[in-house]
């Protein structure tokens, strides 16, 4: 679904190369993180997938499509972006007029589109706004909104810039639990973040990019189980990972959340304790 | 001079503070009370539209001086109430540090960026020299001194807003959300910063933060708001005891406090629950050793 190979890409006028020579491949249907310190080079990747940045060497092909022979729009039919701001995104009066923006584009007939703005409202659960300002709204529906307008251009591939920050936890549980909901039903996940115990809690696979490279792409558990390469790059594992880091002993299987600590931790003491009371 | 004996009592009181937006009937602000002393370190957190940062705007006197709106109650600033008192004159008390560090950095060079609030304050050159080599000093962040702005890293650009507010020498420090575009490391690096001021200096530090995680782990009373509210003033101990508080609200209770709640409730946890990755461990150790585990 994305493929990576070789890029390297340097901004106009500046000698620095941002990202040095990357490459991986994303298959269909994969629910992927992509972390890294301030300044790695996530952004920059993440624009490539649109093209609103083209490869200076190597490649980038989405769906089959090579990033510097198509235009932006056409890739936005196979891409979807949630970025960090909604407002950054929203434009139109009505949250009907900004769902159905995308689609008119694509030239549908007013029928589809009426018919993907509901579907899309309805996913995000916004069917009884339809018809108001999003300005007008909270920040968290600004946000479906955003997210709802991404949707109704049914992309295979959804890709979210940081989507929880400046949300609270609930919110940003919210945005998860919709993405988690696209993933199930086949959509391509890559999402950016900082916060590594929303990782933990999503993401199958998780891309650690440092200095605009890949220095990590594995499993979410086996990622979080490299603390001293994580440490490379500004990052280190959700809590409980560090927490079960510090018996090696004990050998823990690998517990990334409280819950399959504490079924470890409660297996541990209560068969001890019923071995000595025997 | 004659300002600063007028002025006693606590770092920060406020009283029965109310405040709405124009042209909006929701209290933004709902009848707020609290008093702070000084050299706390407070953490405020809560879901978003809960008020925090209107709450801070209260107390660095933008509201009532900058923004229009339905204010009664009052605060009090080192004994100063903001509603008579110039932001200026609060500037010398107040400093403040916000979420984006883009949209508060103006100079191109660090030295320049430190000099910036001093220069409008109209302290005299020599002495704004030594306060810019003092700020960066006590942030450690002095090989930064001539470094272009626009090359820093995010925790980098917000150690340089913080050097900049602790330059006008406040005796208290707002800080919103200072940490939400950061990295984990660069989180960690602006609260070891605050740690230092708050102990070593005794600054009084306020923060809002959505990471309950950190706060637990640095402040020592938390404010959690919803509504324009204070619904919890405790210690961040008494905050983890009582999880779903924080689910209440919609937040997420740390994770090893989680754990230790969980295991605590089956006998399995003895002792105070852990704010830190380091106390838990502690805390599982000796628990282990206790029962031959």
């Amino acid at each position: 679904m994305i493929k990576v190979v070789d890029l390297h890409f340097k901004y106009g006028g500046v000698d620095l190369e941002v990202l040095r020579g990357l490459g991986f491949s994303i298959e269909k249907g994969e629910f992927v993180a992509l972390i890294g310190q301030n300044g790695a080079g996530k952004t920059t990747l993440l624009k490539q997938f649109n093209a609103l940045l083209t490869p200076t060497g190597g490649s980038v092909e989405i769906a089959g499509l090579d990033t510097r022979k198509s235009s932006t729009g056409e890739l936005a039919r196979k891409v979807g972006f949630l970025f960090q701001n909604p407002d950054h995104q929203i434009f139109m009066p009505t949250v009907a007029r900004e769902i159905g923006f995308g689609p008119k584009n694509l030239q549908l007939s007013k029928a589809q589109i009426d018919a993907r703005v509901e579907e899309a409202a309805e996913a995000v659960g916004l069917t009884a706004y339809l018809g108001q300002n999003p300005l007008l709204l909270s920040k968290g529906q600004r946000q479906r909104v955003a997210f709802a307008s991404v949707l109704s251009m049914k992309p295979e591939i959804l890709v979210l810039d940081e989507p929880t920050t400046g949300q609270d936890y609930q919110e940003g549980i919210e945005i998860m639990e919709m993405v988690r909901k696209l993933n199930e039903l086949g959509h391509t996940i890559v999402f950016v973040t900082h916060d590594m115990e929303l990782v933990a809690a999503y993401a199958r696979r998780v891309i650690v990019l440092s200095r605009g490279r890949v220095l990590l792409d594995d499993s979410c558990r086996n990622v979080f189980y490299r603390p001293e390469i994580l440490k490379q790059t500004n990052l280190f594992p959700p809590q409980i990972a560090r927490l079960a880091q510090m018996f090696p002993e004990r050998h823990f299987e690998r517990p990334l959340t409280v819950e399959e600590i504490y079924r470890e931790i409660v297996n541990l003491s209560e068969n001890k304790l019923n071995v000595c009371c025997r | 001079m004659t300002a600063e004996a007028d002025c006693a009592g606590p770092a920060i009181s406020v009283e029965k503070l109310t405040f709405c937006y124009p042209g909006s009937e929701l209290k933004a602000l709902d009848e707020l009370s609290f008093q702070v002393s000084a050299g706390e370190f407070v953490g405020i957190t809560g879901p978003t539209g809960a008020g925090k940062s209107s709450l801070l705007l209260c107390l660095n006197g933008i509201i009532p001086h900058f923004q229009d709106g339905k204010f009664h109650g009052a605060v009090k600033i080192d004994g100063c109430d903001t509603f008579d008192t110039s932001c200026a004159e609060l500037a010398r008390k107040v400093g403040s540090v916000f979420q984006d560090p883009e949209a508060q950095i103006v100079a191109p060079v660090v030295e320049e960026e430190i000099a910036f609030g001093l220069e409008n304050l109209a302290i005299p050159p020599r002495e704004i020299d030594q306060r810019i080599a003092e700020s960066l000093e006590l942030i450690g962040i002095s090989s930064l001194r001539h470094r272009s702005t626009t090359q820093l890293s995010g925790g980098q650009k917000q150690r340089v807003a913080i050097a900049a507010a602790i330059a006008l020498k406040p005796k208290i420090l707002l800080l919103d959300e200072p940490t939400s575009e950061l990295d984990p490391i660069g989180t960690m690096e602006v609260f070891e910063v605050l740690r230092r001021l708050n102990r070593e200096h005794h600054l009084t530090v306020i923060v809002v933060e959505q990471k309950v995680n950190i706060l637990v782990e640095y402040a020592g009373r938390l404010l959690i708001m919803k509504n324009g509210r204070i619904v919890c003033d405790a210690p961040p101990r008494e905050v983890l005891e009582r999880p779903e508080l924080l689910t209440s609200v919609g937040l997420r209770p740390p994770p090893v406090g989680d754990l230790a709640f969980k295991l605590k409730q089956r006998g399995l946890y003895p002792g105070a629950l852990p704010l830190t990755v380091g106390d838990a461990y502690q805390g599982l150790s000796e628990c282990w050793a206790d029962k031959g585990i």
